[in-house]
């Protein structure tokens, strides 16, 4: 399209975008513009007053294509030019920034790489393409990948960079140029940034000092067959013996409806794989997976899904993921106001489960208290917490069928604190004393609730009913719900579970909450929603609102050897426990990085009462794979209350333990430790497809062009006219047009035409 | 301060007790349901409906059956199961019963924060519904003699997470009987004492004796048996957990059931309340 235009225009489209039309005829376009009107209306004329065979509407088309004729005539007289800002040859430079990532080693659809348009047309210094920019310009070259540099020669390249940095690229090429004329700065790339900075930040900057930037895009727009797995969505700690339930992005191309096996790995040992249904090609699937981790400590975690039949890249197939099993006894506090059965069940549901002490603080009457599992004889001396600090200890709190009068005010604030704030897990159970009923109305925990309380029933015996439990679209994909079993028998095993009782009629979620399983019954008016949770600041609820989950247990309906009962309780708490933050708090920006690649710690500090702590004294112990130890104060970031950061850069590859250590005034307020790998990185392999829409752009915000192989022998002569560095104004005729050539041939044929038809001639 | 409350409670059970003359009836024959006893103690729900009708069948009476069982958190609920008793074949279950019953629920529910159906509640051990009371109490197994149904009913029970209180059975003759039952149930479980470190004994009130309490009849000569001496002793499962509790040579129900009668020592009413407070909170905590 462009040939045709330059063909037809004489220049290509760019000269036209950049340069002043004028006329350059020798008279003042104003007389020119009289004698047209004289002629035109000497053309006229002679065409009414002409008698013959002619009809008046014969006469007015071919007086109006006559008109027009000396209109293009007068045109060409006139002498339009375009006038141009072009560069003076061999005073201005270009800065030429080369791809040197592994990317650039890919081959496309014919098997060749993408770095040999860059050998042909520049490592071998024999191209018209070089020897036409070198006519033009002072050349000089810089290499990019995760980092920028000059380059003497482009055959040095090795393409072995692990990340692509456009912005850096441009910031290091604009600075190395900033004193010399600079006409402009060519981007050799497939575009494919893998560092995500924002490239607004080097873009704004050559906008200003007016440099542009002419990109050349490199590789396929889609690369196919392939298949990559995308975003992997872990917690980066989980605790030991959990069940996890991961959700891995796919995206393909070319492999539209098939199916392949997704394979987790931990240790080199398959612990999970599942087959996975692949969607219309481009469009990503989300693949959820379940396992579970044991043994205690750091962990690769794989992902991968084996090489498929002529896929042609293999290296994006695989990720690994850096977790931390962690070994700890999760703390919870399950307060009954009464003597239940859920207690004596929810104690066998998780007596086994070694990561979990549930603390039961049980009223067996006014001011008496049943305490079981307490670590000694002075916890929870008094009944209830009447403290943060006290409360704070647990990372979760139960509570069971207790009436909201119990709890002095600061007890009930305190209660959504310790969600908000220290963002511990708070289940609530149904009973008599629970929810609307238990006059919870209008108390801070209520807004804490991810359910809506209805009015207490009018009936003085209460309302009460039984419930069909059934997992929510939602819960069927929730691990504590899943009862242990496959994704597919979640719904037939719950429907082979009894029916429970609740004495709470609950029918509506918060906004924002969502509801894990529903229930329905003959006394039920409305379905009950039976389990639902809410992010609330920093931690979570959950409303349980049934009073006899243990009949799960107990019930004959039940085998003997059924573990719903337990599973859900296991699964119940830990998802409870799950993401509870501690006091202080370490964890890296990256969780692998490369050897030498810098590393953000970032520390948040809290005191027993997780308020955020500055004067804190944190130092970071960091152990590298081989045992070398060393240790770096980080310091308090000012920007935000108790957050503590240090830059380190690990240069071993392997396992890193980061540990942290808060102390204030002698006292240690906590520590934290956090793991980080480091190893060479796939990136480059992974979304390796050309990214045309970013180098447009880079070209479109600073006035350059984008090209790709096939169309840029124009380069040199764009780069010329872009009227950057030292310029002089040139004068390009237009009168000779070959199109207004054409616009005349063509005028006169139609008259020609119009004559012979209306049979004139 | 608790202990005082328990005097406190009896005291007025038995005022209230002498000022009505009227008795629930021992036998299940001649039960009639009237208001339960002591109700206006009660202080922590709604009064119960004032009259009850009677459900009696072959075997015994029955909750009302248009009670669903799991409105109330907690039913006391008595093991009917097959047997030789005072009053003949099958009858053996239902020594004390319901007075014993109804009468410890009032005292128990004004000692204990306990959310609990007000009347008496008898099931069969092979009844798939004992399931849904965690809690059964068995009597007189001394002349126990299960079916094979029962015996799988209740080891399914107590697999399942039941706990069974076993009273009032004495001497080495219904020692042997209720053993040789027991052990159909469970043949590898050893029955051990449970020694007063036990947190039974500390699960609500603090006991640090066990006694012998008699029956109403014998309150001067407590044992029934010439040289009985009371026990209190276990069956654990596999897990370790106290599924089986067993009081032997002594007689809790008949305390519980005539701690009224100005006749019968407040020391042993006042045990065999402790006692049974005791036995209720740890079996749904544990």
């Amino acid at each position: 399209m462009e040939r045709i235009f330059e063909f037809l225009f004489k220049y290509p489209p760019l000269f036209f975008e950049q340069g002043d039309f004028t006329f350059g005829a020798p008279m003042s376009v104003r007389l020119w513009l009289i004698i047209a009107g004289l002629l035109g209306a000497a053309t006229v004329a002679s065409y009414t007053i002409a008698r013959g065979k002619s009809t008046v509407t014969d006469r007015g088309v071919m007086a109006g294509l006559r008109v027009l004729l000396l209109a293009v005539i007068i045109v060409c007289l006139l002498q339009p030019s375009l006038i141009l800002s072009t560069v003076v040859p061999q005073q201005n430079f270009v800065g030429i920034l080369i791809d040197d990532s592994q990317s650039m080693l890919l081959a496309d659809e014919n098997g060749e790489l993408r770095n040999s348009f860059i050998n042909e047309e520049f490592a071998s210094g024999e191209s018209e393409l070089l020897q036409q920019l070198s006519d033009r310009f002072a050349l000089r070259f810089f290499r990019f990948s995760d980092v920028a540099g000059r380059v003497d020669n482009p055959s040095e390249l090795a393409y072995e960079g692990t990340h692509t940095n456009l912005s850096r690229a441009l910031d290091v090429a604009r600075e190395e140029l900033s004193g010399v004329p600079l006409s402009g700065l060519v981007m050799i790339t497939d575009g494919a940034d893998n560092d995500n900075q924002p490239l607004a930040e080097s873009l704004v900057p050559l906008q200003a000092a007016g440099i542009p930037v002419f990109t050349v895009g490199l590789g396929e727009e889609s690369i196919t067959p392939d298949i990559e797995l995308g975003r992997i969505e872990m917690p980066r700690a989980v605790l030991e013996g959990s069940s996890l339930t991961v959700d891995v992005v796919i995206t393909q191309t070319g492999f539209e409806g098939g199916t392949v096996p997704l394979i987790v790995e931990d240790e080199l040992q398959i612990i999970a794989e599942e087959t996975v249904e692949l969607g219309p090609d481009g469009e990503p699937v989300v693949a959820r997976i379940y396992f579970e981790l044991e043994g205690v400590g750091p962990r690769r975690v794989s992902f991968r899904i084996p090489p498929q039949p002529e896929e042609r890249v293999n290296r994006n197939n695989a990720r690994s993921v850096q977790v931390e099993v962690r070994g700890e006894r999760e703390k919870v506090l399950y307060f009954e106001g009464e003597p239940r059965f859920e207690v004596k069940f929810m104690r066998r549901a998780v007596e086994e489960d070694e990561n979990i002490q549930l603390v039961v603080l049980q009223r067996t009457a006014e001011s008496k208290f049943l305490r079981l599992d307490v670590d000694d004889g002075s916890e929870l001396e008094f009944g209830f917490p009447t403290s943060r600090e006290e409360m704070y200890r647990y990372r979760a709190l139960i509570l069971g069928s207790v009436e909201a009068s119990f709890f002095t005010h600061d007890q009930l604030q305190m209660i959504a604190d310790f969600v908000s704030e220290r963002g511990g897990g708070l289940l609530l159970l149904g009973g008599h004393g629970a929810f609307a009923e238990g006059g919870w109305q209008g108390t801070p925990v209520e807004e804490v609730m991810p359910v809506v309380l209805s009015s207490p029933a009018d009936d003085p015996q209460g309302f009460f009913a039984e419930v069909e439990v059934i997992p929510t679209p939602a819960g069927l994909t929730h691990p504590a719900v899943l009862l242990g079993v496959e994704q597919d028998q979640v719904r037939e095993r719950w429907d082979s579970l009894p029916s429970v009782t609740t004495v709470n009629p609950i029918s509506q979620v918060r906004p924002g909450a969502t509801a894990l399983l529903s229930g329905s019954g003959e006394q039920l008016a409305l379905e009950q929603i039976v389990l639902a949770f809410q992010r609330y600041g920093r931690g979570k609820s959950i409303a349980l609102t049934i009073q006899d989950s243990w009949l799960w247990q107990m019930h004959a309906d039940v085998p003997l050897e059924d573990q719903s009962h337990e599973t859900f309780w296991k699964q119940m708490i830990r998802w409870l426990v799950d993401g509870v933050p501690e006091a202080v708090e370490a964890v890296t920006d990256r969780e692998q990085v490369e050897p030498g690649e810098n590393v953000q710690l970032v520390t948040n500090v809290g005191d027993s009462s997780y308020i955020e702590v500055n004067n804190a004294t944190v130092t970071a112990r960091i152990t590298s794979p081989t045992g070398t130890v060393e240790e770096l104060p980080v310091s308090w970031t000012v920007q935000r209350d108790g957050e503590y950061s240090v830059e380190f850069r690990p240069l071993e590859q392997g396992e890193y333990e980061v540990e942290v250590t808060a102390e204030r005034n002698g006292e240690t307020l906590g520590s934290d430790k956090t793991y980080l790998y480091t190893a060479p990185s796939d990136d480059e392999y992974f979304s390796a497809s050309r990214r045309t829409q970013t180098l447009r752009r880079i070209a479109d915000e600073t006035g350059g062009q984008f090209y790709t192989p096939e169309d840029v022998s124009s380069l040199p002569e764009d780069i010329r006219v872009t009227g950057a560095g030292v310029t002089l104004i040139e004068e390009l005729d237009l009168w000779d047009m070959p199109f207004l050539f054409f616009l005349l041939l063509m005028l006169m044929g139609a008259e020609w035409g119009f004559r012979r038809i209306r049979g004139l001639i | 301060m608790s202990r005082s409350l328990l005097h406190l409670a009896l005291l007025a059970l038995a005022l209230f007790t002498m000022l009505n003359t009227g008795c629930a009836p021992d036998s299940v024959e001649e039960a009639t349901y009237l208001t339960p006893p002591g109700a206006e103690f009660m202080s922590q729900q709604a009064p119960p409906r004032v009259s009850r009708p009677s459900f009696v069948d072959s075997r015994g009476p029955r909750m009302d059956p248009n009670e669903i069982p799991g409105r109330y958190p907690f039913y006391w609920t008595r093991a009917i199961y097959s047997g030789w008793g005072r009053r003949g074949w099958g009858q053996s279950w239902a020594t004390d019963y319901p007075k014993g019953d109804q009468q410890f629920l009032v005292v128990l529910k004004r000692l204990v924060r306990l959310n609990a159906y007000d009347w008496d509640n008898a099931i069969r051990l092979d009844d798939p519904t004992l399931r849904r009371f965690p809690i059964i109490y068995a009597v007189e197994v001394g002349g126990m003699d299960m079916t094979n149904p029962e015996v799988e009913g209740l080891r399914n029970y107590l697999d399942a997470g039941g706990f069974l209180i076993v009273d009032d059975f004495w001497g080495q003759r219904e020692w042997d009987v209720f053993e040789y039952n027991i052990r159909r149930v469970y043949p590898d479980h050893p029955i051990v004492d449970i020694t007063l470190d036990h947190p039974i004994y500390s699960a609500y009130y603090d006991i640090d004796e066990v006694k012998q309490v008699p029956a109403i009849g014998r309150a001067m000569y407590p044992a029934e048996c010439y040289g009985c001496v009371p026990y209190v002793k276990g069956i654990y499962d596999e897990a370790g957990r106290l599924v089986v509790i067993i009081n032997f040579n002594t007689d809790l129900g008949d305390a519980w059931e005539w701690a009224e009668d100005p006749r019968y020592p407040l020391e042993y009413s006042t045990y065999a309340y402790e006692m049974g407070a005791n036995m209720i909170v740890y079996a749904m905590s544990h």
